[in-house]
């Protein structure tokens, strides 16, 4: 996808070499909570039927205490993907209102994953009620709304602070025109709130502008986040690369994903400062666990998003034009899609497709 | 589906026995709603300042502060002035306009001033032009101010016009003073910023409270809860906290709670699972422009603000349209909207009715749909006919 633009921004360690030389690579793989083990298994399998030359090192992330007593991700897994600087992630769980941190937010913060890219496009024989959506949302990933400083100052009130800072949005800004230049998109619309949050927004806003100077002949506009929700639900094909925040960007491009047809199927990669992390973004759902009834079409697209960052675009479009022309074809949907098929039946369907291609 | 729906009257008037009007200082509005006041401690709020002001209506006509705003506010204002004077409305109005590029707060004050005097207004989006960060967004200056507590946004689907849902009926229920846009910022070294988003439990249970009490008094059957608590726990968490206690006291009316990215999904493919939805600033924001934009667009819709001691209305989606201004095709029909909240909030209940079923006719079976909606006809058009049938009308 975008494999020219990743290359650029990591920086020169000493494991490149290992990445672009080596004839198997090895990939961390957090298979995640709910369903998260069973789309795992779909996706390794299809992977094993296209011959894709990666090992898969599986790691658990459940939080264990640490010697200061609190929660964080265990070594063995930081270990790992910093060494194999690639990993595919299924879905994590995260209480609400109380318990540890969000492990999403930690696995970002301990990788400096700082962009969160997800391209959402209509799929071909999924019909929703919005044809032709072709929409990349990039969000900042580290910081904004999420950095989960809160504090009740007075018992009834509580401040939660919201964190703006020029070094992480000049990086997000950046990663954004590079990535409209390399994958042949036109315009970047930045959105913002900054008629409410100047100093914040505004500061977000400066960024984007001093990037778009880089890159003039990308063009750029500026938008209210209200403005675009209004716009986006009426004509999506306005809009072709958006760059914002971290909340807007959560928000944003959840709204794109239900735009071409839920989560279900989005793919979504985390760019990191040392390497990238590509996830399923659907959440866990506990309620169909283990009953096979789960859909692996989002981790599949984000896999083979890790491909063609990986430079195996080949295999990447084998994968891709299998999983697209069993969805065409309609007889082995999952529930979510409105069929009745198995996740092994999808799944063993694309496997056949990629072994007979 | 735009006909005449109940209103809450917030602004109950009693006589005294002189004869005039006094408005009691003890926020009654919210009594008949069975809403307790919660005890004034923290906010500035004037009401011991209200005692003594009558309210504004004289020889039995109302005063209505108007702010036009920016854009294309002047001229829907026009509009309704025009619509207003061939119905025979008993309502003067006293323009306040407020210059943006101006620094200085004074006309921002005087708006407020006469808002407190008059105890309802209607409003455009005003304009901020200033980009220093010392000056305050005049729309929320205006609305922290004077408390205006709650936004109403009652968004339903007009027949006449095409859009991918139809039949939709959403109440949105926003807390409005408060969380993101309490506009708390600042720079602690360069390149660092630091913005606060606050919430208190007691703003959060006063929308609770309304959102629910709505419910009840408009026979909702449920109220969903919008929230992020799964991320910000402490502040969503005590929203959810609050809204979830409130619900308990509300046993004939179902409470759930959705995360608002989920939230923002569902109602793009299945916007009939929602009834009254009840959220913080921001995401009241996000969800009122998603569900306006899935009915048909930001001139539709009105939103109403309001506090224990007032109201303005206002077009729902607060867009200036600079865009289109002074081009006569802005689409009225929001403006036309809050002016029939403002009639029925002042209790001409006759004149509300007739420009509800105005507009209905105009969009629903007249069809006179400016360029937003996909017509040609110009803002003037929808206007005359609105006109007409008003007229034909106040003949009778």
């Amino acid at each position: 996808m975008a494999s020219g633009v990743f290359r650029r921004l990591l920086p020169i360690n000493r494991n490149y070499c290992n990445v672009r030389y080596a004839s198997t690579r090895t990939v961390t793989l957090i298979p995640g909570d709910g369903i998260g083990p069973e789309i795992s298994a779909a996706v390794q399998k299809i992977f094993s039927a296209a011959q894709v030359p990666i090992n898969w090192e599986p790691v658990d992330v459940t939080p264990v205490k640490g010697p200061d007593g609190r929660f964080g991700i265990p070594q063995a897994a930081i270990d790992s993907v910093n060494k194999h600087e690639i990993g595919l992630k299924g879905p994590l769980m995260t209480p609400i209102g109380k318990g540890h941190r969000s492990l999403n937010l930690a696995l970002r913060k301990e990788f400096n994953l700082y962009a969160n890219v997800r391209p959402c496009k209509s799929l071909d024989g999924y019909e929703t009620l919005y044809k032709d959506v072709d929409v990349v949302t990039i969000r900042e990933n580290t910081e904004g709304e999420y950095s989960g400083i809160e504090h009740e100052i007075v018992p009834g009130v509580v401040q939660s602070i919201k964190l703006i800072t020029e070094d992480a949005s000049m990086r997000v800004a950046d990663f954004a025109f590079s990535y409209a230049k390399a994958n042949g998109r036109s315009k970047v619309t930045v959105v913002h709130k900054a008629n409410i949050m100047r100093m914040s927004d505004g500061l977000f806003l400066r960024c984007c502008r001093e990037a778009s100077k880089k890159f003039p002949e990308i063009k750029m506009e500026e938008k209210y986040l209200d403005t675009v929700c209004l716009t986006m639900v009426q004509d999506p094909s306005q809009y072709d690369v958006l760059v914002m925040p971290n909340l807007y960007g959560d928000i944003l491009s959840d709204l794109c994903a239900g735009l071409v047809g839920g989560l279900g199927l989005t793919p979504s990669g985390n760019i990191g400062l040392n390497g990238a992390i590509f996830e399923s973004v659907h959440g866990t759902a506990p309620d169909i666990a283990g009953q096979d009834k789960a859909n692996p079409t989002a981790l599949l697209l984000s896999a083979v998003m890790m491909l063609r960052y990986m430079e195996l675009g080949t295999y990447a479009n084998k994968i891709e034009k299998a999983c697209f022309e069993v969805i065409k074809e309609g007889n082995k949907l999952t529930g979510d899609l409105g069929g009745k098929g198995k996740c092994s039946e999808f799944t063993d369907e694309i496997c056949r497709k990629v072994e007979s291609s | 589906m735009a006909g005449a729906v109940g209103r809450i009257n917030l602004l109950k008037l009693t006589q005294n026995h002189v004869g005039g009007l006094t408005a009691c200082a003890k926020p009654f509005g919210c009594a008949s709603m069975g809403i307790e006041p919660v005890p004034q401690r923290r906010w500035k709020s004037s009401a011991h300042l209200i005692k003594s002001l009558p309210k504004a209506k004289y020889g039995g006509r109302h005063t209505v502060t108007m702010l036009p705003g920016g854009g294309i506010g002047p001229e829907l204002m026009s509009y309704v002035r025009e619509v207003f004077r061939y119905a025979g409305v008993p309502v003067d109005f006293e323009e306040v306009p407020i210059d943006p590029s101006n620094d200085s707060n004074e006309d921002l004050e005087y708006a407020i001033t006469s808002i407190r005097r008059n105890g309802a207004a209607l409003k455009g989006n005003i304009e901020t032009k200033s980009l220093s960060p010392n000056v305050i967004s005049r729309n929320v200056a205006i609305r922290n101010e004077l408390d205006l507590f709650v936004n109403v946004l009652h968004c339903t689907s007009f027949p006449g016009i095409q859009s991918r849902h139809s039949d939709v009926d959403i109440v949105v229920v926003r807390q409005n003073t408060e969380g993101e846009y309490a506009m708390m910022e600042h720079e602690s070294v360069h390149g660092v910023v630091e913005c606060l988003k606050v919430v208190t439990r007691e703003n959060s249970d006063r929308v609770a409270r309304f959102a629910f009490d709505y419910a009840k008094r408009h026979g909702r059957k449920k109220v969903t809860t919008i929230h992020k608590a799964n991320i910000m726990k402490s502040s969503d968490g005590l929203f959810l906290a609050v809204c979830r206690e409130v619900a308990k006291q509300y046993p004939d009316i179902q409470h759930n709670d959705m995360i608002i990215d989920n939230c923002c999904m569902q109602l793009v493919s299945n916007p009939h699972q929602f009834d009254v939805m009840v959220m913080p600033n921001l995401y009241g924001s996000i969800v009122s422009n998603v569900i306006c934009g899935l009915i048909g667009g930001a001139g539709l819709l009105s939103g109403r603000n309001y506090g224990y001691e007032y109201a303005v209305f206002e077009p729902g989606t607060r867009n200036t349209g600079s865009a289109i201004a002074g081009k006569n095709i802005a689409n009225p029909i929001s403006m036309m909207n809050s002016a029939a909240d403002l009639l029925h909030h002042l209790q001409l209940e006759n004149h509300a009715v007739w420009l509800r079923e105005a507009i209905d006719k105009t969009i629903n079976v007249d069809r006179i749909h400016t360029p937003d909606l996909g017509g040609q006809a110009t803002s003037m058009d929808v206007v005359k006919n609105i006109i007409t049938f008003m007229q034909a009308k106040t003949k009778n």
